[in-house]
């Protein structure tokens, strides 16, 4: 009898276990007691990088402080690891009342299909957020109510950061060497040959991971194309082709290049990360790619790094790969959407446009006039890109946004090329292929 | 007390499911569901997170067949079962026959050294192997080019003909040394007479090897078989890590075409109807090597 009575109970604890697993308490459950009660702000973010975390711990904290009564339970994730539970996580009557969601259709345009997030629009009269950020930048964060037309429509999040794609040069080398940052792209691709000719990798880079190839052939895009073509493309409206003579010319500069030995030995083989490493330890001259990594090029190093824009051609003008970061945005079933409002408003103040910069990260709000930040360093220099490309209107896209496959489809198609096994043109078709059957599906 | 041990042993079978209740529940919930949850889903148009989910009929199923990217994976996989079963098979029943047959010093430490890479975590096995590989500074281009092989210091896991041969050689790798445990476990129960009656008789190592350790080893073959292929099949993390299903899609298998369909595409349903289809396949190998694994004992009883 003993026996049989430890199993039973055992197999009794299991089930409560497991209904607990199915059902955990959430703080709403607790019976609120007037006057005492904390008001907990739920919020997913994925800045898991130390001195990213840091501006956040310090902004959350300034909030609390700020807002007697509230306290904010942060949850940081990597940001694959917040897009694949996020979505579920929207649509639980406990899940974050604020959260970073990517844009582009598979995530807030999906997430506005749903009905999971809310519109900003009464908050952005109410804050006035027309003068923190353009509408051009807005737009990014914008979609239709049914989730369709992305770049229109409601806004649904607020970006805290933003990025520029360019050049980033090794001031060591050039200086030794008697180069000069080029100011036009025939100047540019003439200092290509030179750097191959002393014995530099010209451009650091690696192709294994398959999204920096993305910006690499963007950014030469990015000079033939106008701003209308890229908006049309990204948003997916105006019927635009990827087969054009641009684009197809894009990629054959850079298949010249990778011909030509401009990037580094093995580039095939080699990640983005590793790629990185290699130019912050001194090997290669330069690397395109994002703003992003100003902050990790300041630190841990002997060597100098300067940044600048791809040049246009010359006599023409020419655009930039830019944006906004990952904005947050709010969970439309939140009970505490007033609150959640005044923490974005709080993401995008000038004190926050502060701290990042101070973390060597472009704001996407304007600095205040008074900073005392440090602006005579390699942040500098990327915000000077930024602000540049702003006053043009010269900021581009990422185009891997334009469908829900375009990111998969242009990196095994960038590989492709590089890897000498199709011809620019077959990658411009093969790119149109996916585009065409998207906006077909659309227009159904 | 009284009225239990009034019965005789085994006299209340239904007792018996007491027993078997907590692991039971735990099977149901956590594998037997998800399982019926996912043959369920792959019927249906469904995001994964909104309350829009259309009942579509075998339209996913439809659309896999015809679906070259499918196919391409597919394809891969049973490369996959190369690099990850046979090679290792064969490497195995060759270790395995030369550590057992004479006493060798240190005979622990190789049979541990060479079953290591089965209890690293595929990540990290994943990840050591991308910097092997780097064509810049991984330790094989180097050595290539010390001994003066420099035309074979390409870049391998970025090389449209070598990537898949040196993500399944890292299958090759983690896999042989399970083998060969196994082989040598199951060669403690062949009897060394039938060796010496071969001896005697004029067999040499290769004949008594071919007409003794390898019959004697059927079901330890079949279980790595079994093992071996479901691990090819069913592989993701070591393409995740090293080349996320590239250069271009060489590299490309099923298991990650399910990752992409339902966490980037937002596609359940057709994620489902591709892990429907890759477990339906695995029953299948699973089943037909079982089959012949109690033929062959049916013949030799």
């Amino acid at each position: 009898m003993k026996k049989r009575t430890i199993f039973l109970s055992i197999s009794l604890a299991l089930m409560i276990l497991l209904s607990a697993c199915a059902k955990p308490a959430s703080p709403t459950d607790q019976a609120p007691v007037a006057g005492t009660e904390e008001e907990v702000l739920l919020v997913w973010d994925q800045f898991y990088r130390d001195e990213e975390s840091k501006v956040i711990e310090t902004l959350n904290a300034e909030f609390e402080a700020a807002h007697p009564g509230v306290k904010i339970q942060r949850e940081v994730k990597v940001l694959d690891d917040l897009r694949t539970t996020v979505k579920l996580a929207l649509s639980q009557a406990d899940g974050p009342d604020v959260a970073q969601i990517n844009q582009g259709r598979n995530d807030m345009g999906a997430l506005v299909e749903a009905g999971l997030l809310l519109p900003l629009n009464s908050y952005l009269e109410e804050y006035d957020w027309g003068t923190v950020f353009s509408t051009s930048v807005a737009s990014r964060n914008s979609f239709t109510e049914d989730g369709k037309t992305f770049g229109t429509g409601n806004l649904y999040g607020v970006s805290p950061t933003a990025e520029v794609v360019g050049v980033f040069y090794n001031k060591g080398i050039f200086n030794k060497n008697g180069w000069d940052v080029p100011t036009t792209f025939e100047d540019f691709e003439a200092l290509l040959a030179e750097i191959k000719a002393a014995g530099i990798t010209p451009i650091s880079f690696g192709s294994l991971d398959g999204w920096n190839a993305i910006h690499e052939f963007s950014a030469i895009q990015h000079l033939l194309v106008s701003l209308d073509y890229i908006n049309n493309l990204t948003y997916g409206v105006n019927n635009v082709s990827f087969d054009t003579p641009e684009n197809r010319q894009a990629a054959q500069i850079l298949l010249d290049w990778a011909n030509a030995g401009y990037f580094s030995d093995g580039f095939p083989g080699i990640g983005y990360d590793d790629s990185n490493n290699l130019f912050k330890a001194g090997n290669g001259a330069m690397t395109i790619t994002g703003s992003w990594l100003a902050p990790e090029l300041m630190v841990d190093t002997d060597q100098e790094f300067g940044f600048f824009l791809l040049p246009p051609y010359e006599g023409q003008t020419g655009l930039a790969i830019g944006g906004v970061g990952i904005p947050f945005a709010i969970r439309k079933t939140s009970e505490k959407q007033e609150l959640a409002a005044e923490y974005l408003n709080w993401m995008i103040s000038p004190r926050a446009a502060e701290l990042w910069s101070e973390a060597g990260m472009l704001p996407a709000m304007a600095l205040p006039e008074d900073s005392k930040v440090d602006t005579k360093n390699l942040f500098g220099e990327t915000l000077n890109a930024w602000n540049t490309i702003n006053q043009a209107n010269a900021v581009g896209h990422y185009i891997d946004w334009a469908t829900p496959t375009f990111y998969d489809t242009l990196v095994a198609e960038l590989q492709k090329l590089l890897g000498g096994i199709s011809t620019p043109a077959n990658f411009t078709e093969a790119v149109e292929a996916d585009y065409a059957a998207y906006l077909q599906s659309q227009s159904k | 007390m009284a009225n239990v041990t009034k019965k005789y042993p085994g006299e209340s079978r239904w007792k018996g499911w007491w027993y078997l209740l907590p692991a039971l529940l735990v099977y149901l919930l956590f594998t037997f569901l998800p399982i019926l949850e996912t043959i369920r889903s792959s019927f249906y148009q469904w995001d994964g997170f909104s309350q829009n989910k259309v009942w579509i009929g075998l339209a996913n199923y439809v659309e896999l067949f015809s679906d070259p990217k499918f196919h391409n994976a597919l394809q891969n996989n049973l490369i996959f079962v190369i690099f990850y079963s046979l090679i290792p098979i064969l490497i195995g029943l060759f270790l395995a026959s030369m550590l057992s047959r004479r006493p060798i010093p240190g005979f622990a430490f190789f049979r541990t050294a060479l079953f290591l890479p089965q209890v690293i975590s595929m990540v990290v096995v994943g990840v050591i192997w991308r910097w092997m590989f780097n064509p810049t500074f991984g330790p094989i281009n180097s050595l290539l080019r010390q001994i003066g092989l420099d035309v074979f210091a390409i870049s391998w896991l970025g090389d449209f003909t070598w990537a898949l041969p040196a993500v399944g050689s890292i299958g090759t790798w983690v896999q042989y040394g399970f083998c060969m445990v196994l082989f040598l476990a199951g060669m403690q129960h062949i009897q060394d007479e039938y060796y010496e009656a071969a001896s005697l008789d004029g067999a040499n190592a290769f004949k008594q090897f071919i007409h003794i350790t390898v019959p004697g080893l059927r079901s330890e073959i079949a279980v790595a078989l079994v093992t071996t292929i479901i691990a090819a099949l069913r592989v993701f993390d070591l393409v995740y890590t090293t080349t996320r299903g590239g250069p271009g899609e060489t590299t490309m298998v099923t298991g990650f075409l399910i990752y992409r369909a339902a966490f980037t595409n937002n596609r359940i349903g057709y994620a489902a109807a591709i892990a429907t289809v890759l477990t339906l396949i695995i029953l299948v190998i699973s089943l037909f090597i079982r089959r012949y694994q109690q033929q062959g004992s049916e013949e030799s009883a």
